[in-house]
C-alpha cells in the first residue's frame, strides 16, 4: 500500500459513457489493460520517490534538493537529515524566484507537520521578506502563480503584514488563480506559446502537479489535472521511444544534440515506461503529486500500428511587446504570431517543422529528424539545419531590455546566442515547408544580416556519408536514410566551429561538452537566396542504401536561387511539392491552408482553435477534455 | 492640503533655494555588470543617496525596477514602476504593497499629476495605465494608441489632467487625464525612450528616441522638432533639462555619450571625455546643486559634473545600469 501524501488531494473522478447513451461505472476502467498500465506505473513512481529520500545521509547535510525533503516529508523517512538539510537551503537568504516558490510550497505541502518550529517559522518568514520575482516567462508566471495559489491557500487568512507583497493571502489568492485561469483559457483555446520544448515541458509540469496535488478547490484541481493530460498529450504524439521530436519552442545546445538527456525523456520513462530512467526533479514533483496518467495516454505512446501518420498541431509565439508585424494576431491585448507545427511520425523515425521565421526569441528549432535508437541516453539521433539569427529587433521584440544591451544581456545566459555556430535559433529569414517525410527549406537573407549562412548538423551518430555527384548528400541514421540537397553548395566545419562552448563559456550550458558536443559536423552554405530539400525514408522500405540512393536521384527537381529561393520536386510518395520563398506552397497545386489549421489533428485526437475542447482516441475509445465545461468524459464504442 | 501652486513648486525642485533638508536622490538600476551565465542581476532595485554620498538599497528587492515617484507634497507615497507591476508605499518606505494585478508587467516609468497628486500615470511595456486615488488602484489606459508599447511618460505640470506618452511610434498626449490619447503628429514615428519637460519652463520639453535622435518642443508638447543634429539618428535613452536655466540641456545614448546646449538647443557640443565608456542611459541635474549633472554610464556606475560635462567626477553605484534618476524634495513644514 502506497501512503497518501499528506493533504493530497482526490484526483477528480471521470465520467465514463458508452457511445450509445449507456452509463458504465468505473469498473470499465479497471481492465486488466489499464490495471498493469497503473501497476507500472506506481512502480516507477516509487522508484523516483525512493532515490530521492535515499540521498539523505544522517551525517551530511550538503545533499539533497528541497524536492528531495519533500520526499521524506511525505513519506515520513529520514525525517532528521532531511530537516537538517532543510536548515542551510535557505541560507544565506532564499534565490531563484519562482524556482524557490515551487520546491517549498512542495515542502510545506509535502509534510509541514514534520517540520520543527524553527523550520516552519523559517518559510514563513520568507514568505514576508523575500520578493520574489515574476519572471518574464510563460513558465515563469504559471510556476510563479501555482505556487503563490498554494501559499495563500497554506497561509489562508492571514493578512498583508504576513506577505512579500504587502497583499493578503485571500488577494493573492485571487490574483493567482486569475492567471492561472487565463493562461488555462489562452492556451486551449490558441494554443501554447512555449510549446512543446523538451526541457521546458518540466516547467509546466510543476505548477500543474502542485494544483493536482494540493489544490483545495476541486473546480481548480480538475482544470490543473486536464492540462496535464493535454500537455502529455501533446507530448505522445511527437515523441519517439520517450523522446519529444518535432519542432520545438525552445531547447538548449546539449539537449539538441543529446535529445535523450532531457525532462520529457524523464517524464516519458515515469509516465510510460519509455526510454531510460532519470531522476528528475519534475518527475519527483509529479510523482508526490498523486497524478496518474490516463491510460490512453500509454497505449497511444506505445501503439506504432497506426504509424506513420501525420500530426499538425497550432501554437503562438512568445507575446510580442514592440515590432509584432503586419502578420501577427491579437490575443486580448496581446500580438502574438501563429505557429503551424507539422509532424511527420513513424515508427523509426520523426521528421517534423514549424513554418520557420521568428517564432520563439533565442532557442526555436524550426525543424528536425530524429531516428529511433535502442538506447537513446547518450544518442545523438538528430539531424536538422538553422540560420543563425540574432538581433536587437529580435530581442526587443520579446524582452523589456534597450536596443543596445538586450544582445549582450540574452547572452549573459544564453552564451551562444549572438555566435555563428549557435544550432538553436529562429530566423525572419526562414521559410520551411513539409509534406509527408519530405521537407523544403527556403532562405532569404539580407547582405546586413549577422550571420549569413545556413548551418546542417549532421551529427555524429550519422552513418555512411555519401556526397554525390548528383549534388544529394546521403546519410543513414539508425533505421532511416536520408538526402539532403543543398540549394547552394557549401563546406564542413566542425560544430562549435568558433570553440564558444566548447571553451567552456556559458557556465552549466557548456558542462561536459566533450561528452555531448564533439564530433558533430556541420554543412555551411552562405548564399542570400538559399535553401535545400530533404526527404526522409525508413530503411525497410527499401532494397538496399544503395535502392535509395538511386530513389531519390530520379526524383525531378527543380530549383532556381536566381532572384528567390524557389522549389518544385517530386517527393518519393509522388506528391509534387512547390515553395518560392514569400509565397505560400503548394502540394500536387493545391496552396496549403493556414487558415484551417487546426489545434490538434492526428489518428489519436482533434482538436478545433477556440472550442477549448480535446478529444483523443485510441481504437474505440474516446477521452475527451472539455475546458469549457471543466470535464473529463470516457466513451467507448459499442462492440 | 498644500496650496496647488506650492506643490508645484515642490514637484520641480523650484524651491529648492528655501530648502532646510536636501531632496531625496533615488537611482533605480540593475547591477549587471557582475551578472554571467545568469538571466538574473545580482541585485536591482532603488538605491538613494545618503549625506555620505553613499548609496544605500531602498524598498523591494525586484527585478526590473524602472523608476519611483512620489506624491507631490507627500514624499512618504511613493510609487515604484517595476516588471513585477506598481508597488506603493504610504510610510516613506517601511511597508510595500504591490497595487496592479496579474495582467500589469514591465512598468517602465511612473508620473504623478503635480496639480492634482490623485492622478498618477504609468508606461508599461504592454500599454499604460492610470489611477485616479494615487496609485491605489490602476485602469488600462489604452484608447487611442496605435501601438501599445509605452517606455515614458509626464505629467504636464502646467495642465491638470494634460500627459505625453513615449510611445513605440511616437509621442501621444490626453487631455483628459489618460481616457484617451491623440498622437502628436509632429512627433517621430519611432520609440520614444524618455521624456522631460523643464522646471522653469514648463512649456519646453526634451524627448530622446530610437534612431532618431533628441527632439525638443517649445510649446508644451503640441509640435516637435528635431534638435542636435551630431546625434540624429542615435539610440537616445537620457534627455534632461536644467531647473535653473532653461536653456541648458543635456541628452545622452549608446555610443553617443553626453551632449551639452547651453543655449537652447541651438548648438551641441560633445562632453563625454573622462567618462569611462560612451553608453549613457541616465542624465539629471541635480536641483539641489546648481549646474550639477548626473550621468548615469552603462555598468560603469554614476558620475558627476560641476562644469557640464567638461570633468566628471565619480559617484557611485559601480556596475549599475542605470535606469532612472529621481529627486524627491522634502516637506517643507
Amino acid at each position: 500500500m502506497i501512503p497518501r501524501p499528506t493533504k493530497l488531494r482526490a484526483v477528480p473522478s471521470i465520467l465514463f459513457v458508452l457511445a450509445a447513451g449507456g452509463w458504465i461505472g468505473p469498473a470499465l476502467a479497471a481492465a486488466p489493460a489499464d490495471a498493469e498500465i497503473a501497476r507500472h506505473f506506481q512502480e516507477r513512481r516509487e522508484k523516483l520517490i525512493q532515490t530521492a529520500i535515499a540521498i539523505f545521509e544522517p551525517a551530511d547535510a550538503t545533499q539533497g534538493t528541497f524536492l528531495d525533503v519533500a520526499a521524506a516529508l511525505q513519506r515520513g523517512e529520514n525525517l532528521a537529515a532531511a530537516q537538517a538539510r532543510l536548515n542551510v537551503l535557505n541560507e544565506p537568504r532564499p534565490t531563484g524566484n519562482m524556482f524557490w516558490m515551487y520546491p517549498v510550497m512542495a515542502v510545506l505541502l509535502n509534510g509541514e507537520a514534520h517540520l520543527d518550529a524553527g523550520n516552519r517559522a523559517r518559510l514563513a518568514h520568507w514568505w514576508r521578506h523575500y520578493w520574489p520575482s515574476r519572471g518574464d516567462t510563460e513558465n515563469h508566471w504559471v510556476m510563479y502563480y501555482a505556487s503563490l495559489y498554494l501559499a495563500a491557500q497554506h497561509y489562508a487568512g492571514t493578512g498583508p503584514e504576513h506577505w512579500f507583497n504587502g497583499q493578503s493571502a485571500a488577494e493573492n489568492l485571487t490574483e493567482a488563480r486569475g492567471y492561472l485561469e487565463h493562461w488555462m483559457q489562452v492556451t486551449t483555446t490558441v494554443g501554447q506559446g512555449e510549446y512543446d520544448s523538451p526541457g521546458y515541458i518540466g516547467e509546466y509540469v510543476v505548477p500543474l502537479a502542485l494544483l493536482v496535488g494540493w489544490a483545495e478547490d476541486a473546480a481548480l484541481r480538475q482544470k490543473a489535472r486536464m492540462m496535464l493530460d493535454y500537455i502529455f498529450f501533446d507530448y505522445v504524439v511527437e515523441q519517439l521511444n520517450g523522446q519529444y521530436a518535432g519542432a520545438h519552442s525552445r531547447v538548449y545546445p546539449r539537449q539538441l544534440l543529446q535529445p535523450a538527456r532531457v525532462t520529457a525523456s524523464a517524464l516519458g520513462w515515469l509516465l510510460f515506461g519509455l526510454g531510460d530512467y532519470q531522476q528528475n526533479a519534475q518527475s519527483l514533483l509529479l510523482a508526490l503529486s498523486g497524478y496518474a496518467p490516463p491510460p490512453i495516454l500509454e497505449r497511444i505512446a506505445r501503439d506504432t500500428s497506426a504509424r506513420p501518420y501525420v500530426n499538425r498541431e497550432f501554437k503562438r509565439t512568445r507575446w510580442r511587446m514592440r515590432h509584432a508585424g503586419a502578420d501577427s494576431m491579437v490575443v486580448g491585448d496581446k500580438r502574438t504570431l501563429p505557429v503551424y507545427k507539422y509532424s511527420h511520425v513513424d515508427r523509426d523515425f520523426v521528421l517534423g517543422s514549424s513554418q520557420g521565421g521568428l517564432l520563439q526569441p533565442i532557442q526555436q528549432q524550426t525543424w528536425n529528424l530524429r531516428w529511433r535508437v535502442d538506447e537513446p541516453l547518450d544518442a545523438s539521433n538528430t539531424f536538422f539545419a538553422v540560420q543563425p539569427y540574432s538581433s536587437p529587433h529580435e530581442g526587443t521584440m520579446y524582452f523589456g531590455a534597450d536596443w543596445d544591451t538586450v544582445t549582450d544581456l540574452i547572452a549573459r545566459s544564453k552564451t551562444d546566442y549572438d555566435s555563428p555556430d549557435k544550432l538553436a535559433s529562429g530566423s525572419p529569414h526562414e521559410q520551411v515547408f513539409q509534406h509527408g517525410p519530405a521537407l523544403i527549406g527556403l532562405y532569404d537573407i539580407p547582405a546586413d544580416t549577422r550571420f549569413p549562412h545556413v548551418t546542417t548538423l549532421f551529427s555524429r551518430d550519422t552513418e555512411d556519408l555519401v556526397e554525390d555527384e548528383s549534388g544529394w548528400i546521403f546519410a543513414r541514421g539508425g533505421p532511416v536514410y536520408f538526402a539532403y540537397r543543398p540549394l547552394v553548395p557549401g563546406e564542413w566545419k566542425p560544430n562549435d566551429w568558433t570553440g564558444l562552448l566548447g571553451g567552456g563559456a556559458g557556465g552549466w550550458i557548456s558542462t561536459g561538452f566533450l561528452e555531448w558536443g564533439s564530433g558533430h559536423r556541420c554543412y555551411v552554405s552562405t548564399a542570400r537566396h538559399n535553401g535545400y530539400v530533404v526527404q526522409v525514408a525508413p530503411a525497410r522500405d527499401f532494397d538496399s542504401y544503395a535502392a535509395f540512393q538511386a530513389a531519390v536521384r530520379a526524383l525531378p527537381l527543380t530549383f532556381s536561387t536566381a532572384t528567390v529561393a524557389e522549389v518544385t520536386f517530386t517527393a518519393l510518395d509522388g506528391s509534387v511539392l512547390r515553395a518560392r520563398y514569400g509565397e505560400v506552397p503548394s502540394v500536387n497545386g493545391e496552396p496549403l491552408d493556414y487558415a484551417g489549421w487546426p489545434l490538434f489533428e492526428s489518428p489519436f485526437g482533434v482538436a478545433d482553435r477556440g472550442s477549448r475542447r480535446l478529444e483523443i482516441r485510441h481504437g474505440a475509445e474516446r477521452y475527451r477534455l472539455d475546458f469549457e465545461n471543466n470535464v473529463i468524459m470516457q466513451t467507448f464504442a459499442q462492440p | 492640503m498644500i496650496p496647488r501652486l506650492l506643490a508645484v513648486l515642490l514637484a520641480t525642485g523650484a524651491l529648492t533655494a528655501c530648502a532646510t533638508e536636501p531632496a531625496r536622490f533615488y537611482a533605480a538600476v540593475a547591477m549587471t555588470k557582475a551578472q554571467q551565465n545568469s538571466s538574473v542581476p545580482t541585485d536591482s532595485g532603488i538605491y538613494y543617496r545618503a549625506d555620505s554620498g553613499e548609496w544605500r538599497h531602498f524598498g523591494p528587492r525586484i527585478l526590473g525596477i524602472g523608476s519611483i515617484a512620489a506624491e507631490p507634497g507627500n514624499p512618504e507615497h511613493l510609487l515604484i514602476a517595476s516588471a513585477d507591476g506598481v508597488i506603493r508605499s504610504t510610510d516613506g518606505g517601511r511597508t510595500w504593497r504591490k497595487t496592479t494585478g496579474w495582467e500589469v508587467v514591465d512598468v517602465r516609468a511612473i508620473a504623478f499629476d503635480p496639480l492634482n497628486p490623485r492622478q498618477a500615470y504609468a508606461a508599461t511595456q504592454w500599454g499604460p495605465l492610470r489611477s485616479a486615488d494615487a496609485g491605489a488602484t490602476w485602469q488600462l489606459a489604452q484608447q487611442g494608441l496605435a501601438k501599445l508599447y509605452t517606455q515614458t511618460v509626464i505629467a504636464d505640470r502646467a495642465q491638470s489632467g494634460r500627459a505625453l506618452i513615449g510611445a513605440e511610434d511616437g509621442i501621444y498626449v490626453s487631455t483628459d487625464a489618460a481616457h484617451s490619447w491623440q498622437r502628436v503628429d509632429s512627433s517621430p514615428e519611432t520609440t520614444i525612450l524618455r521624456l522631460v519637460q523643464s522646471g522653469v519652463e514648463a512649456r519646453l520639453l526634451l524627448a530622446g528616441t530610437q534612431h532618431r535622435g533628441a527632439w525638443l518642443s517649445r510649446d508644451g508638447g503640441a509640435t516637435w522638432a528635431q534638435t542636435d543634429p551630431g546625434s540624429a539618428t542615435a539610440n537616445l535613452y537620457a534627455a534632461a533639462l536644467n531647473p535653473h536655466d532653461s536653456a541648458v540641456m543635456a541628452v545622452g545614448g549608446w555610443d553617443t555619450g553626453v551632449r551639452i546646449s547651453t543655449d537652447g538647443g541651438a548648438t551641441w557640443a560633445d562632453r563625454t571625455a573622462g567618462l569611462p565608456v560612451k553608453h549613457v542611459f541616465v542624465l539629471a541635474f541635480d536641483p539641489e546643486v546648481k549646474g550639477r549633472l548626473w550621468a548615469s554610464v552603462f555598468e560603469e556606475g554614476s558620475f558627476y559634473s560641476d562644469d557640464l560635462g567638461l570633468t566628471w567626477l565619480d559617484g557611485g553605484l559601480h556596475g549599475a545600469y542605470g535606469f532612472d534618476y529621481v529627486f524627491v524634495p522634502p516637506v517643507r513644514r
